[in-house]
């Protein structure tokens, strides 16, 4: 019974990602998409991944849905009415089914990695969730640098921006009638988001969730409030803005330097002060990913009409 | 049981294949859209069931979506104002012009 439950959530999952490539509208192509993100979540939480799951949640449900449709209808205010007919893209097929088969080749020939047994060393990190626990002890250097692309990412999307645009408040001037549907919304979501948000950062500590996930959920927040017009969208110059989006990289990193003048490796947090530090360092990164995902999403400051 | 919770999963993914099949015919784009509010819904419904069938935890995953699978819709409706950034129920329109023959071409041919 639960072979025919996987088979069933495979087929779907194969059916959504065929709707979102092979449809010819895009509109349909972005619908398809937000719905793949949210059976792809379901397909991680039926594997048992959970974390992951949440993260998939929480990114493709939740922010990718708004940045596509975001951007379609920017498109279709730039009166692009209808996309050019794109034909059939045999390169980039190809491509495509040439990674996917080396990836299953890779799976079913490489042997199993061996790693050293993650139970016994956990206890090091002062960490519940192996997954927290790897990646800011273990895989250190790959969450400090990943929370630096977030940065990089955000860097060039500003890029965009017209130098007479540049002291203007980011994205568009949202507005939404006040006592309506959107404005109430955009009260409402809030308390629950910033509950839940900040739970699942405590909670990645010792079970699911984790600095990114609540992070997300944080952004989305903001971004809601944003768009119903709540909260009023800052400026590139704004100084809180900054130190918000550097805070995270940051402290991650002056922890990391404090360990080398401590004569300890660059970012080895000592067993004894492990889950404070650690602690400390997630509600930073917290911060800085949910700045910075919410301004992503918002994007470049933009006085006027976009050129046509 | 597990059995029943088994055969509750598979009636959920069936209804999502049909908000699926609403998401590919439309024929409006409101029309797709509200499949997909529909598809996160029983996402919600199906990550509920599997939380008894597997682990708990899993209702944490759930309450994600029920709380961000809103946030499309907020980006859909803002989206299907003149300026991108307002709101249908705002009365007159702040920009004013063509906002009624938007509104009806939107609805007539959602592509």
């Amino acid at each position: 019974m639960s072979l025919a439950l996987d088979l069933a959530l495979c087929g779907l999952i194969l059916c959504v990602a065929l709707g979102a490539v092979v449809g010819r509208g895009v509109f349909r192509s972005v619908i398809f998409f937000i719905t793949y993100g949210l059976l792809l979540a379901i397909g991680w939480a039926r594997l048992g991944a959970k974390d992951v799951a949440l993260a998939e949640a929480a990114i493709g449900a939740g922010l990718t849905g708004v940045l596509l449709l975001t951007a379609h209808g920017r498109l279709r205010r730039m009166s692009v009415e209808r996309a050019p007919r794109v034909g059939p893209n045999p390169m980039a097929a190809t491509t495509g089914i040439a990674v996917a088969l080396a990836l299953g080749w890779a799976w079913f020939a490489l042997p199993a990695p061996t790693a050293p047994d993650l139970a016994a060393a956990l206890p090091l990190t002062g960490m519940g969730n192996p997954v927290t626990g790897v990646l800011l002890h273990f895989r250190a250097w790959d969450t400090l640098l990943e929370s630096i692309v977030l940065l990089a990412a955000l860097l060039g999307v500003w890029m965009l921006a017209r130098d007479v645009d540049w002291h203007a408040p980011l994205g568009l001037r949202y507005h939404a009638r006040p006592g309506g549907v959107l404005a109430s919304f955009g009260r409402l979501l809030p308390p629950i988001g910033l509950s839940f948000g900040s739970y699942l950062v405590w909670a990645g500590a010792d079970g699911t969730g984790g600095a990114f996930q609540g992070g997300t959920v944080l952004a989305a927040v903001v971004l809601v409030a944003m768009m119903a017009g709540v909260l009023p969208p800052p400026r590139v110059a704004q100084g809180g803005l900054r130190a918000a989006l550097v805070v995270g990289p940051g402290v991650f990193l002056l922890s990391g330097l404090l360990a080398v003048a401590l004569g300890m490796g660059f970012l080895t947090l000592p067993p004894a002060v492990a889950k404070p530090a650690t602690l400390i360092i997630e509600v930073a990164l917290t911060v800085s990913i949910a700045v910075t995902l919410a301004v992503l999403v918002i994007g470049p400051p933009d006085d006027k009409e976009p050129v046509r | 049981m597990t059995l029943w919770l088994h055969i509750l999963v598979l009636g959920l993914l069936a209804s999502l294949a049909g908000a699926l099949w609403r998401v590919w015919h439309g024929p409006a784009q409101s029309d797709r859209m509200m499949a997909a509010q529909l598809v996160g819904t029983g996402g919600v419904a199906v990550l509920s069931v599997l939380a008894a069938l597997q682990d708990w935890d899993l209702l944490v995953v759930a309450l994600a979506l029920a709380v961000l699978a809103a946030l499309a819709a907020v980006g859909f409706v803002k989206a299907q104002t003149p300026d991108s950034a307002g709101d249908p129920e705002e009365t007159p329109p702040p920009t004013g012009g063509d906002r009624r023959s938007r509104a009806v071409r939107a609805t007539a041919h959602g592509d």
